[in-house]
């Protein structure tokens, strides 16, 4: 008979027994990889939104713009540079910003705001503000037209847990508020009727700007009304100008979305007193993978001048970074302490079928198996009950993941807000299937392997004479 | 011809306080074909001596020759090889491997001696029948009785044609009908195979089966009886 087979049999001698090991190692496996999906999908969802919100990926800057965000540290946006940069491999396309502060005031309200002047046309490539554009807002006044309406009792008592929130699309008002698949159709023309937010969006050149929704909420804007802007322009200049608001944003990025004022760039140019002058350029990449990134920027280096500057995602969201690697250690440091007291549950299995079937392996010694084989046996055992509950986690993980992938949690009420308090988005989402699922899986047949070490050894210590006597 | 040689031998055992002469200078020979049974008291070093033989225990001195080989010299691995391909083992307590079967477990030697699968389907149906169980090959150890087992036990003990068997007190838990079946089936193939039987024994039924009677106390040979049957 084969080890294979021998091992095979052997697991079933004690069937509750390799089941709660096995379980023990699904549910390790299980819940190590919905954890880390959540984790890693909470982080790439947090550095998307970043990075399609407001970085992008790599960015052109004055050499001295980031220290100092001034707008004098600005630099021409010459077709010279544009030509360089473009000719690049992996750049498809350069979107222009000019960004800098103001004080921002409507009617007895003001708050700091950061302007970003962007092509209303180009920034679709990156952030597409116009995507953002409010279409719903659950206003106090749009709740009360609702209820009056007779909507099922989830859609009431929801509503009120979701008051003041505003919605950029339908899909994720109709997850809010729970809306069965049955009732959209019935519902939405209500939503539409009372609940809808007029809102446009610019051309090049108007003298219209985007806000923040939270940033709206607080200044108590909507759309028509009108904001001022009162900063230091380019070389001393005083910035100010009067801009009629043309829509409201939502950023998924909470403290984005609180500060946030969008301007045509030339109007930006014009409140500065800094025609053709941009604080940073965004480039638009094919490949936007880590290695293929670090090239271009490496390339790029080369090629610019030293009064230009490139930064990368990562060097220009340091604090979120930072943030989220510490988050990932604590992360794996739990991951950890799961896997350990998995490695007890293992080995205190291992244990136990190695005291139980002493006497046997004295035996099979006896009649002339040699201990290289019968450890070969043993390995295969731990190997099964490893890939049984390996194979099972990961079988059982994928749906959840493949579900919660499509269907990110949504926080709201106060646990939304503790979230945004924070600066972050209050969603939690899962990464496709990936390599952490080797990984993981990896470290839990690394243990299972760790734990078959102790009956290796023992058989291979074993004396004949002394396990017949157990 | 001597399968079997022993020459001063003696086991020490060193237990905290003081030293246990298990075995205490035994000096033996056995032929091919013998059919015999080392009794004594409880202690008397059977099973010390039995185990010695087999190369599970060595010898604090003096030595062992099995068909000319002295199992001192040989590694721990090469012992179990030698041991697979010269002794076969019956325990009191039949010690089959319970997730085989009874065909499983005849054929389980040969399997690690490699033979080809038809000799070995033969062999094992051949040793199965003789022992009479040919009908219960395919049932489990837990499927058996007693006696059952210590006749599939010794037909594992004899599937790779071993140089002798040693069987350590191989009725102690069987009744007596299914004593005097095992008793005849080992006779019967120890005359047929001309395989060498050992026991070790307090069973009179043994001793009275048996063609050479050793007897050990405090771990000396006292008598060495041969009997014309």
């Amino acid at each position: 008979m084969k080890n294979y087979k021998m091992a095979w049999r052997n697991l079933w001698r004690n069937r509750r027994r390799t089941l709660i090991t096995a379980a023990s190692v699904f549910f390790a496996v299980f819940f190590a990889l919905v954890m880390r999906s959540l984790q890693l999908g909470t982080y790439d969802r947090m550095y998307k939104n970043i990075i399609e919100s407001y970085s992008g990926y790599v960015q052109v800057q004055d050499e001295d713009f980031w220290e100092n965000k001034i707008v004098d540290n600005v630099f021409e946006e010459s077709n010279e540079l544009k030509q360089l940069i473009t000719n690049d491999e992996n750049v498809e396309g350069l979107i222009p910003r000019f960004e800098s502060f103001a004080l921002a005031s409507s009617g007895s309200r003001s708050k700091g705001v950061m302007v970003m002047g962007i092509d209303p046309e180009k920034e679709k490539l990156l952030s597409d503000v116009e995507e953002k554009l409010v279409r719903y807002r659950l206003t106090e006044e749009a709740i009360n037209s609702l209820k009056s309406e007779n909507l099922p009792g989830y859609i009431t008592k929801n509503l009120e847990l979701f008051r003041n929130n505003s919605y950029a699309s339908s899909g994720r008002l109709q997850l809010d508020l729970g809306m069965k698949e049955d009732d959209i159709e019935e519902l939405m023309p209500l939503f539409e009727k009372h609940a809808s937010v007029n809102n446009g969006y610019f051309s090049k050149g108007d003298k219209s700007v985007l806000a923040g929704d939270r940033l709206s909420q607080y200044l108590g804007l909507e759309r028509g009304d009108t904001i001022i802007l009162l900063g230091q322009g380019y070389h001393g200049h005083t910035a100010a100008g009067k801009y009629a608001i043309e829509g409201i944003v939502k950023i998924p990025n909470p403290e984005i979305d609180n500060k946030i004022v969008y301007l045509p760039v030339s109007t930006s140019q014009q409140l500065y007193y800094a025609n053709n002058m941009l604080t940073s350029m965004v480039l638009h990449l094919d490949d936007t993978g880590d290695d293929e990134l670090q090239a271009t920027i490496g390339r790029l280096d080369k090629k610019l001048d030293e009064r230009y500057r490139l930064m990368d995602w990562k060097e220009m969201n340091g604090t979120l970074v930072q943030q989220l690697e510490a988050d990932n250690k604590s992360g794996m440091i739990m991951i950890g302490i799961l896997y350990l007291v998995i490695a007890f549950g293992v080995f205190g299995t291992v244990l136990m079928m190695t005291a139980e079937r002493r006497r046997e392996f004295g035996v099979l010694v006896a009649i002339g198996m040699q201990k290289t084989r019968m450890a070969a046996v043993m390995v295969y055992e731990m190997l099964y009950i490893g890939l049984i509950g390996i194979l099972a986690g990961v079988g059982a993980s994928i749906p959840v993941i493949i579900y919660g992938y499509h269907n990110p949690i949504h926080f709201s009420a106060s646990l939304a807000k503790a979230f945004e308090e924070y600066g972050f988005e209050p969603v939690m989402a899962f990464q496709w299937i990936d390599s952490y699922f080797i990984y993981q899986s990896l470290v839990v047949a690394i243990i299972v392997l760790i734990a078959v070490i102790y009956p290796v050894v023992k058989i291979r210590k074993m004396k004949e004479v002394n396990a017949l006597r157990a | 011809m001597k399968v079997l040689e022993l020459n001063n031998v003696h086991k020490v055992y060193n237990t905290t306080h003081v030293e246990v002469h298990a075995v205490n200078g035994v000096d033996l020979d056995f032929e091919e074909g013998e059919f015999a049974a080392i009794v004594g008291p409880s202690g008397s070093g059977k099973t010390t001596l039995l185990n010695m033989i087999g190369g599970l225990d060595t010898p604090s001195e003096g030595k062992i020759e099995v068909n000319s080989t002295d199992l001192s010299t040989l590694k721990s691995s090469a012992v179990i090889d030698f041991r697979m391909r010269n002794i076969g083992f019956v325990f009191q307590s039949y010690n089959l491997i319970p997730v085989l079967t009874a065909k499983e477990n005849v054929e389980f030697i040969m399997n690690l001696q490699k033979w080809p699968k038809k000799k070995r389907d033969e062999r094992t149906m051949e040793l199965l029948k003789a022992v009479g169980l040919g009908e219960r090959a395919h049932s489990k150890p837990s499927q058996l009785s007693g006696g059952q087992q210590q006749r599939v036990a010794v037909a594992r003990a004899l599937a790779s044609k071993p140089k002798f068997v040693l069987a350590d007190e191989p009725t102690a838990n069987l009744d007596s009908k299914s004593t005097e079946t095992l008793l005849d089936i080992m006779e019967k193939l120890n005359r047929d195979e001309n395989i060498t039987f050992i026991f070790s024994t307090h069973d009179a039924r043994v001793v009275k089966k048996a063609r050479r009677v050793i007897t050990l106390e405090d771990g000396k040979v006292v008598s060495d009886e041969t009997r014309d049957k």
